[in-house]
Parts: C-alpha cells; sequence; structure tokens
C-alpha cells in the first residue's frame, strides 16, 4: 500500500523520472512508427504484388497444358472459387517506338476472366478521372481532361478519349487488332512525378552512327514489336530461327506498384500469344516417306505421306485461381487443397494428355512471392532490431536514473525500514515505480504514436512543403553570414517519384501496441531492478545518518 | 507516573563493533541493560558514547556482534521471551513495525507525504498491500487523527513536513511512532534539533502520552535536564554503562 502511495507521490514530484517517462515514450513511439510504416509497406507491396496473380496458380511452365477449359469450368463450378483464369507466361523482347529494345515477361491473358481473378481492371492507368490524386494538388494529371492528344514527332495530331483507352486495355485490342498492355515504367515513355502521377515525357532515339533524336510518343496507341520463342508441345523450341515476331499496337499502360511488374511485365491478348508460341489449336502430322509434292492437275504445293495423328489442343501455361475467400495465409493454403482435389479430378478425366497431379505446379500467391515477401519481412525485422537496439538504452538510462534517485531517497528508506518495511518491500517500493514509469511513457508513447501515425502523410507533407524550405532559408542565411553558399534541405523521405506509393503506408494494430508497449514497461522493470536491489539491501542505521 | 514491575526488554553482554576503512571501532563493549515495562529510562552519554547504537540495537534496527573482539559470549536482547539476535528478518520487522516506535533527532519525516500520510505509513506497512482498507484505513486515520488532534496538530493533517516548524516536525514524528500503538517508544535526542522552550513541550509532550498510553520510553540525550524528567538514568561512556540509577544520582553526579 505505502509503496502506491510513494509511487505516486514520487511520479509527482520530481523531474527525473519525467525524463525517464520522456525516454520511454520516444522509445515506444519511435519503434511504433517505425514497425507501422514498415508493416504498412509490407502489407501495400503485398497488395500491389497480388493484383497481377490470383490467389491460387495452376501451372505447368513453358510447354503448358491442354483443356484448360474443362478445368476452368470445373474450378468456377467450386462454391469457394470466384473465377479462373487462363494466361500464358513466357520471356522474349519487345522493341518500343523509339527503337529500344528490352527483355520481357510476356503474360498471355484475355481481359474479362483476367481481371475476373486479379486486380487487372484498376490497374489500367489511362483511364477517366474526376478527382485529382492525393497528391495532385495542383491538378496536373492528364487524365482529369476529357481527352488525349498530342502531335507526334511527324506533325500530326493525336487524340483519343479515356474511356476509349480503358475500353481497350480491358479488352486488350485496338480497332479488332490484338494488343499488348505495356506496365507503365517498361517504356520509359512516362515519368512518375512528386505528385505519383505519371506524365508522358520525351524519349531519346539513338543512331547508330551516335547521333540521337527526342522522340515525344505517347505509348497507347503506338506500335511495339514483340518477339517470342514458340515451344511444342514436346517442349522443343520451333526449328533454328524460330524466332516468332509480330508488331501490335499499345492499347494501355497498366501500373501495379511492384516495381518488377511495371518494368517488366507486358500483357498481351492470349489469342495472338497462343497463335504466336504454337499454342493455339492445331492438326498434328507425322512426316512419312513423302513430303511437299506439286499436283500436276492443278499445279499446286500439297503435302503427301504425312500421317494424320489428330488435334493438338490449344494449351496455356498457368490457370489463375480467385476463392471467395482467401486473403489470409490459411484460407489461401485451403482454397490450394480444394484446387489440388479438383485438378486430381480433372487429370483422371485426360489422363495422359495433361500432367498428373503429382507433378503441376499448385502454389498459392504467398509461395510465389515467397522470395519478396521474406526479403521484406526480414528487412522490417532488422529495421525493428536495430530501433529495438537503439531503444534497449534506455535501460541503462532508467537504471542511471534509479540510481540516482535511491541515492537521493536514502534517507526514506531508512525511515522505512525503522517504521517496519522489509527488504522486499522497499525493492517492491523501486520496481513498482519502474513499472509505473513504464506504463505511463509507453502509454504516452502508444498516444504519441497514434497521432503521427493518424497524420503522418500530413506532417511528411508539412515538413517537405513548409519546414524543410524554411529550414533551407534559415542556413543558407546564416551560411551566408559566413561566405557560405546556399544550403537545401530536403525533407521528403516518401517521395511518390521514386516509390509507388502516393501515400505512406500504415498498418498499426493492437498485436504491435501490446507487443512494444510491453517492452517498454520490461525496459522499465530491467531498469529498475539493479537500484532496487540495492535500495532492499541497503543499511537502515547506515541509511538513516546519509546526509 | 507508572509502576515499573517486569522487564519488558533485556539486553546481556551487548557489543557492536563498526569497521571504518581498515580501523575496527568497538562502540558498545558489553553492555546489560534491563528495561522495566512502563518506565522511562533516559540514556545520557557524550556524542560517541553509543547511545544511539543501543538504541538501534535494542529497536531491531540493527543487530548485535555476534562475539566480541576480546573473547566474551555472544549477546542477546531479549524482548517477550525471544532473543533479538536470533528471530528472522520478518520477526524483526514486525518488531519494529508493531513493537517499538521510533522517535529521531531530526524527525525523518517522508517530505513528499503529507503529515497524516506521514503518521499512518506505518500502519499501512502493518496490513500490507491488500488489508489496508476497510476497517483497518479507517481505525489507522482515527488513531492518527487523534494522536495529532492531542498534540495540536488538527489544523495540519494536510500540510507537509517542511511548511511545520520543528516542534511541529517533531509531534507528528511522534504520532508516527505511535500511530501502531507500540509498547516502547525509543527517543533519539528528540529535543536535540530545538530550541529550549519548544524541546521542554516536546518533552512534556512525551511525559503526558506516556502517561496516558502506559509506554515505556527509552530515551537518548546528552542533555542532563532533559534527563532530570526520567525517572530512571543510565549512563555510557566510552561504550560501557556507567552508572545505573535515578534521574536524581544521575543528574547530581552528571558530567
Amino acid at each position: 500500500m505505502y509503496q502506491a502511495l510513494l509511487t505516486r507521490k514520487y511520479l509527482t514530484s520530481k523531474v527525473m523520472p519525467v525524463l525517464a517517462m520522456l525516454a520511454v515514450t520516444l522509445s515506444v513511439g519511435t519503434v511504433l512508427v517505425t514497425w507501422s510504416v514498415m508493416g504498412g509497406f509490407l502489407e501495400t507491396l503485398l497488395s500491389t504484388g497480388r493484383k497481377l496473380v490470383g490467389d491460387v496458380t495452376v501451372t505447368w511452365p513453358t510447354i503448358g497444358f491442354a483443356h484448360y477449359d474443362d478445368l476452368i469450368e470445373r474450378l468456377e463450378a467450386d462454391p469457394e472459387i470466384e473465377g479462373a483464369a487462363p494466361i500464358i507466361e513466357t520471356f522474349g523482347l519487345v522493341t518500343f517506338p523509339d527503337d529500344s529494345v528490352r527483355f520481357a515477361q510476356f503474360k498471355g491473358v484475355e481481359g474479362e476472366s483476367f481481371a475476373r481473378v486479379t486486380g487487372y481492371d484498376d490497374s489500367l492507368w489511362w483511364r477517366p478521372l474526376d478527382e485529382p490524386t492525393a497528391k495532385d494538388s495542383e491538378a496536373q494529371d492528364p487524365r482529369l481532361g476529357d481527352e488525349t492528344g498530342y502531335t507526334d514527332t511527324q506533325g500530326r495530331e493525336r487524340r483519343w478519349g479515356w474511356d476509349q483507352l480503358l475500353r481497350d486495355g480491358m479488352t486488350l485490342t485496338d480497332e479488332g487488332r490484338p494488343a499488348a498492355v505495356i506496365g507503365i515504367a517498361a517504356g520509359g515513355f512516362s515519368r512518375r512525378t512528386s505528385a505519383g502521377i505519371y506524365v508522358p515525357q520525351a524519349a531519346i532515339q539513338r543512331g547508330a552512327a551516335g547521333g540521337a533524336t527526342t522522340l515525344y510518343e505517347f505509348l497507347p496507341h503506338s506500335d511495339v514489336t514483340i518477339s517470342v520463342v514458340p515451344i511444342d508441345s514436346t517442349g522443343r523450341p520451333r526449328g533454328e530461327f524460330g524466332l516468332s515476331t509480330q508488331t501490335v499496337p499499345v492499347a494501355n499502360e497498366f501500373f501495379t506498384g511492384l516495381y518488377e511488374a511495371d518494368s517488366q511485365a507486358v500483357l498481351v491478348n492470349l489469342d495472338l500469344l497462343q497463335e504466336m508460341l504454337d499454342m493455339d489449336e492445331a492438326r498434328r502430322v507425322e512426316a512419312g516417306a513423302g513430303g511437299a509434292v506439286v499436283n500436276p492437275e492443278t499445279g499446286e504445293l500439297e503435302l503427301r505421306g504425312f500421317e494424320d495423328m489428330g488435334i493438338d489442343p490449344e494449351r496455356v501455361t498457368s490457370v489463375l485461381v480467385r476463392g471467395k475467400s482467401a486473403s489470409s495465409r490459411e484460407q489461401a493454403v485451403a482454397l490450394k487443397s480444394r484446387v489440388e482435389e479438383i485438378y486430381a479430378s480433372f487429370a483422371a478425366d485426360h489422363a495422359g494428355e495433361v500432367p498428373s497431379p503429382e507433378r503441376i505446379f499448385v502454389l498459392t500467391w504467398r509461395e510465389i512471392n515467397a522470395t519478396m515477401i521474406a526479403a521484406v519481412e526480414k528487412e522490417t525485422g532488422l529495421v525493428l532490431f536495430v530501433f529495438g537496439l537503439v531503444c534497449f538504452t534506455t535501460v541503462f538510462l532508467v537504471l542511471a536514473i534509479f540510481w540516482s534517485m535511491v541515492s537521493e531517497k536514502t534517507k526514506d528508506i531508512g525511515i522505512l525500514r525503522s517504521v517496519g518495511a522489509s527488504t522486499l518491500g522497499v525493492a517492491w517500493l523501486w520496481l513498482r515505480y519502474g513499472v509505473a514509469i513504464g506504463v505511463v511513457g509507453s502509454g504516452l508513447g502508444t498516444l504519441g504514436a497514434w497521432a503521427v501515425i493518424a497524420n503522418i502523410n500530413e506532417i511528411h507533407e508539412w515538413l517537405g512543403n513548409d519546414f524543410g524550405p524554411w529550414l533551407s532559408k534559415v542556413l543558407t542565411s546564416v551560411s551566408s553570414m559566413f561566405g557560405g553558399g546556399k544550403i537545401e534541405v530536403n525533407l521528403i523521405i516518401w517521395d511518390p517519384a521514386v516509390y509507388a506509393f502516393t501515400t505512406i503506408p500504415t498498418d498499426m494494430d493492437w498485436v504491435k501496441v501490446s507487443v512494444v508497449v510491453s517492452m517498454g514497461v520490461l525496459t522499465c522493470l530491467l531498469g529498475a531492478a539493479l537500484p532496487a536491489y540495492r535500495a532492499g539491501r541497503m543499511d537502515p542505521v547506515k541509511a538513516l545518518r546519509f546526509e | 507516573m507508572s509502576e515499573a514491575t517486569t522487564n519488558i526488554i533485556e539486553a546481556r553482554n551487548l557489543r557492536k563493533t563498526y569497521r571504518m576503512g581498515r580501523v575496527r571501532v568497538n562502540v558498545l563493549k558489553g553492555v546489560d541493560l534491563s528495561v522495566r515495562e512502563g518506565e522511562w529510562l533516559c540514556v545520557l552519554g557524550a556524542s560517541g558514547s553509543g547511545k544511539s547504537t543501543m538504541l538501534h540495537l535494542l529497536g531491531g534496527l540493527d543487530r548485535p556482534d555476534r562475539a566480541g573482539a576480546d573473547g566474551g559470549g555472544p549477546g542477546s536482547i531479549t524482548y517477550g521471551g525471544k532473543d533479538l539476535r536470533k528471530i528472522s528478518a520478518g520477526e524483526l520487522n514486525r518488531y519494529r513495525n508493531r513493537e517499538v516506535g521510533f522517535v529521531f533527532q531530526f524527525y525523518h519525516l517522508l517530505p513528499e507525504l503529507r503529515v497524516l500520510e506521514n503518521v499512518t505509513i506505518g500502519a499501512m506497512i502493518r496490513h500490507g498491500r491488500f488489508g489496508y482498507r476497510g476497517a483497518a484505513k479507517r481505525e489507522a486515520i482515527d488513531s492518527a487523527r487523534e494522536l495529532l488532534t492531542a498534540f495540536g496538530l488538527a489544523d495540519r493533517l494536510r500540510h507537509r513536513p517542511t511548511e511545520l516548524s520543528g516542534g511541529e516536525r517533531q509531534r507528528v514524528a511522534i504520532a508516527r511512532a505511535l500511530v501502531n500503538r507500540p509498547r516502547i517508544l525509543l527517543a533519539d535526542e528528540p529535543t536535540g534539533n530545538l530550541d529550549r522552550v519548544t524541546g521542554e513541550s516536546i518533552i512534556e509532550t512525551l511525559a503526558e502520552t506516556r502517561e496516558r498510553l502506559g509506554l515505556t520510553v527509552v530515551m537518548v540525550t546528552h542533555d542532563e535536564r532533559i534527563a532530570a524528567r526520567a525517572e530512571r538514568v543510565v549512563r555510557l561512556r566510552d561504550g560501557v554503562l556507567a552508572r545505573d540509577g535515578f534521574a536524581g544520582a544521575a543528574t547530581a553526579g552528571g558530567a
């Protein structure tokens, strides 16, 4: 009882415990803000990473597998499954209008089914926009107008409506022609600004003799050339020079926020890619003794002596599956098991024509992105470890402050012992005092962190737009007094030109708060332990004589 | 003045040695002392004679040496049939809390606590974390109020020690020592930090309280005039009990 009374009195009458409390408040607040921002970063990364993949993927890479329509039908009949979509994934080259050639990851998709199982429709960048985005305070986003247009290098005026671009992106066609939708960072024809928007920019066309021409091109509705290597149903590349090349228009560009996808992925109309990769439906023949013979009656070339082996059905490399609820790790794993069961029955009905259930790859989106997720989780862990280590110094701060307070309160300890307080009772007084400082400090730190997290974007804006320039001005004035030059202080840490997110993502929950608050209290308890032991062991007579 | 019949506390062959760096200082060199129940005993002695040490030993605040440096046997302090040297730390805490009350020269009040809180601190310790509530708490507060009112401090209950005069602080210290109704009051130079008039009023307060509560008082002082108020006076000189007798005799043969 007396411990509670003295704890309260010491807390309200001394400056030193306020300092210890402040240290705990800062530590708890810092760790919570860091953890919340890193957690938000991870969550945002995961959700953006899922924009172009489903919850579960059935994959037979390179060669692909047939009868996928049947598999999709079976999957979509399951009550737990929202939808399924065929997709071809392969690698190749893309040649842009400035003649630059880039390595690309091609995805052959059907716009409608692909949008049903992924966030594809949301990722299409060029679309009508009613309101400026969060950071576009000057409303410079080209999408805010009724239509887009510019005069190209040849002096031609080119105009399109945003609605049309969105429709073309969804169908992956341009005026009926199969088209491509390209990651917005792949071509370098648009520049991301600090407002988190894209504006078309000039590209440089380099000549063989070392010359360079500036090329102003808005990528949608321009043509790009795609080149892929066809693989037949036995897994062999077609012929010696079997590169399959097509020039296709760009229907739109997509933005997921995941740089790897935005800079490398090229979505292509599924039918077109199947045709280019020889994965479309075709008659399979075996060469016999004959060959190409000219019919003497008609004068036309005919194939003779070939044995008709039947129809080779069209193939895809993957089927993406979206569950009705598969956002958590456990739900995704449950969905994966369901998909495996459905695939097993599908494979039994197509025995010998599709990969066996034991060989096919059925993976959740977490498993597909395991490397990226693990990397971000490790980074979060590392940052927290470093911050935790820095905050651990609070233990020594509390220890130093408590040691000093025990010295200051030596006489009080003697008095308490003289009226019957036990050694444990006196030690508990100081431990309790440490816990009280930890609880109050952690509570204030949590409140502070909550306030910062709730307003982190406003604080960031203020730091970058108001405080940073003001500080630059002050520092420049001081510098000029000593003959120095201009000093620029840039306090924009989360620049949307660098990061794919326009606002700083945060994710603060009660689990994080509980862990950090417990660590804050434990820190104080550890810091108070040694001084408490010293107080308890103090000789009461010496304590009473202490001056 | 109460009738002193049986001994309430007995010290035999009491020795205490302190180590000051490499030097051992024999403060008490085999003191025998019996305190009768209800008597007012005064320990007279010059500074450094060992009288405060003896008081600390009698109050269980310190423990005597196990054996004397001269090879003498271990001393003992017997209270209620038990040797304080042999009882556990918990029992010694309870002894300090319930059986004796200390009054110090420099009051030793807790500066952050108000007067009423300072007085009831012993009761809080007695009843523990969960016991100091309801009737026990009410009883302790009533007892503290009663003592403080008797000492003329009824209007000072919410004051802090720094807001009181020296005499008032010492009265608060006496009230604190008595809140758990101990049988023995141990006073270490209770007037040593006060002017003469205030000191006399404190002695008067102690005398009245002792009379009212039937207390045994052991008081340490170097002031012969204060010693004259006691029923019996013993004189300590260089760690040895030099004289044991009635107050008049002690005063007559004083320094």
